[in-house]
């Protein structure tokens, strides 16, 4: 175990979450380090989305420790929502707000939980969203845009709240071939600039480009880590061996 | 895989197929009379309908004797409310249309102002406010031929004024949507204070169409938030409130209304502390409406909660919204817009409902109708065809503007969605 030296953003220590009588994590052991980006994949159902909706509390871990940015999550209301203010997510079918036009999807948040009075919260917002480039489309709601625009809005509103860290629970998923490049090119300027990511896909592609370690999981347990050379290449295990040979 | 980013054009919408515009004669040809067996059933059903209509035509406009309702008209409307304190009634339906119609035309501008400035879609369609009101201005019209007063006239033509320059005034001022309905609240509880205030006209005076408005618009701004937090209570994490809220929708859900009322009436008595003055029957009557009507929102409204996706509650959790925040900006108003035609159908229903209070003593409007039969002039001459249509014309006016206020609802939140 390695010790806490300042730079650990994340780290989940022998965590275990049971559905009723289904283990869906097996004593997950994981660090992240600031400005890494982590790629997990595995088989479905390997408890990769579960185990990044244990970092934010979107489930409750029922055994081992999830330390987030030195805040060791707990039951207490409190701890959660500082965790939450600093980890955004990304999720598989974008889950923006329908009432809300794009902008205030992305103000939400900023004007609630943070407390930033409107101009503020709306220029940093439009920022946001010439970073996912797509300002254009403030106005409109979601559902009046395809969606890869949609997603590079879900990722333009959890940006918004500044996090230290993001998550991306299957990006990339749902959406059309033709649309998937346009929201992995905004995920790679993310890491580039520095963010701290966890990203479940299985665009091998972007991982080879993004990753600075794999993580391949099956089965509710770690199976290996590695820097994306050695694991797309020279992978230790077989079950590794055997997912890459059917995705790649 | 995939293409370069530049799918970051606006998406065009979607061009509307051709309208199809048949002649009539056409139409009819194709509709109508597509068949044998089309131009018998059209030949038959358009005889029927034919002699209903003139059935009703006839009894309406050549035999009834509609000057029961001429000689009761003000009977219908205030029932026993005091005669020369009527100005305050006129007076409360000045305020009434003053800040009804400052509301809509500070909304309608605010909206305009937005769509304008692109930070809003345009409405789908523009209606008129004339065709809006078209069910108002049918009752009033039929209101005033049977009035057949100068004076009501005048009055009422006066209030109609008050109403279109405070609309113009609304306009040029433009409050956001919230403080529109905020300063119709104010006005509804001013006017209230224009006809109890200052040794106004207390409860037990109510009665005719001003007791059946009063109940209805009282029973609906009053059981709506009631049935919200019911709704949400029965979802409640804590064991305890959901028990609450749960026996008390079924107990309600399961009594009738009438039984309701009547409990309302008579019991509440009894459970208040001696020493405590017994709410006015008419307060009594609006606990039971209310009680009653709850429960139903309540179950509406938790139809809609369960429509909304766990992944909208989960975004907002990721974002740090604290759970009040999640309902209010979230959940409630996704819940709410999905379920306004079952609402709507349960106001209207409260609307007519409020005829029941009968039983307990009031006399609204269907009272009158009913009790200005027994007037010595009129007694036994099978009158109550007349006092009835005239009743079921009223609340028809009603309900139906409502339903279509709803429908008209339904399509502006509906902007941009599905």
């Amino acid at each position: 175990m390695s010790v806490q030296n300042g730079k650990r953003m994340i780290e989940l220590v022998e965590v275990s979450k049971w559905f009723g009588d289904f283990q869906a994590l097996k004593g997950v052991d994981l660090s992240v380090d600031r400005q890494e980006v982590v790629v997990v994949c595995g088989p479905s159902g390997s408890g990769k989305s579960t185990m990044i909706r244990c970092i934010n509390r979107l489930e409750k871990h029922d055994r081992g420790r999830i330390v987030v940015d030195g805040i060791e999550l707990s039951d207490d209301l409190r701890k959660i929502q500082e965790i939450r203010r600093e980890v955004g997510m990304v999720f598989q079918q974008f889950n923006l707000f329908p009432h809300l036009t794009v902008l205030e999807n992305v103000t939400l948040a900023p004007r609630q939980v943070r407390h930033w009075n409107k101009a503020k919260a709306n220029e940093k917002a439009m920022e946001h969203l010439r970073r996912v480039r797509i300002p254009e489309q403030a106005h409109k709601y979601p559902l009046q845009l395809s969606g890869g625009q949609q997603q590079r809005v879900a990722i333009a509103r959890a940006l918004a709240m500044e996090p230290k860290i993001m998550l991306f629970d299957e990006p990339t998923s749902a959406l059309d071939p033709e649309m998937i490049k346009e929201v992995l090119d905004v995920m790679e300027e993310l890491a580039e600039s520095g963010m701290t990511m966890i990203v479940v896909t299985h665009e091998m592609g972007f991982a080879r480009a993004v990753a600075n370690r794999m993580v391949f999981m099956a089965d509710g347990e770690i199976v290996e880590v590695g820097p994306p050379e050695h694991f797309f290449t020279n992978p230790r295990e077989e079950r590794t061996k055997q997912f890459l040979a059917q995705i790649l | 895989m995939a293409t370069r980013v530049d799918t970051l054009e606006p998406v065009p919408l979607p061009e509307p197929p051709p309208e199809r515009r048949l002649p009539p004669r056409e139409w009819a040809r194709e509709n109508l009379f597509g068949s044998w067996f089309d131009t018998l059933l059209t030949i038959v059903f358009g005889l029927l309908a034919a002699w209903l209509l003139y059935r009703l035509g006839r009894f309406a406009f050549v035999d009834a004797r509609w000057e029961i309702i001429e000689r009761n008209l003000t009977n219908l409307m205030v029932s026993r409310f005091p005669r020369d304190e009527l100005w305050r009634v006129w007076a409360a339906l000045v305020v009434l249309a003053a800040s009804l119609g400052f509301g809509v035309g500070t909304t309608a501008a605010a909206r305009r102002r937005e769509v304008e400035e692109g930070r809003a879609a345009a409405a789908p369609e523009r209606v008129s406010a004339l065709r809006r009101a078209g069910p108002a201005l049918l009752l009033v019209a039929a209101l005033l031929w049977f009035a057949q007063s100068f004076q009501a006239t005048v009055l009422t033509v006066a209030v109609a004024a008050v109403g279109a320059g405070a609309y113009f005034l609304g306009r040029r001022v433009a409050l956001r949507g919230t403080r529109g309905a905020l300063v119709v609240l104010a006005g509804i509880v001013l006017a209230f204070g224009f006809v109890m205030a200052f040794d106004g006209v207390g409860w037990e005076d109510w009665g005719g169409f001003m007791l059946t408005v009063f109940l209805a618009v009282g029973g609906i701004l009053l059981a709506f938030p009631f049935g919200v937090l019911l709704a949400l209570g029965r979802r409640s994490t804590f064991p305890a409130v959901r028990a609450v809220c749960v026996a008390y929708i079924e107990l309600f859900r399961g009594v009738p209304l009438i039984a309701v009322l009547f409990m309302g009436a008579f019991m509440i008595g009894f459970l208040l502390p001696q020493g405590v003055d017994r709410p006015s029957l008419v307060t009594r009557a609006l606990i039971g409406l209310v009680l009653f009507t709850a429960a139903y929102v309540a179950e509406i409204v938790r139809g809609g909660l369960q429509g909304v996706p766990a992944g909208q509650v989960e975004a907002a959790q990721a974002l740090g919204l604290s759970p009040v925040r999640i309902t209010t900006r979230i959940v409630l108003p996704q819940a709410l817009r999905n379920v306004i035609p079952g609402l709507v159908g349960q106001f209207i229903s409260l609307f007519k409902d409020t005829s029941l209070v009968a039983i307990i003593g009031l006399t609204e409007l269907l009272g009158v109708s009913r009790n200005i039969t027994a007037q010595p002039d009129f007694l036994a001459q099978g009158l109550i065809v007349e006092t009835l249509l005239f009743a079921a014309f009223v609340y028809w006016t009603g309900a139906y503007w409502m339903s279509r206020e709803s429908q008209r609802l339904e399509r502006r939140l509906g902007v941009g969605e599905r």
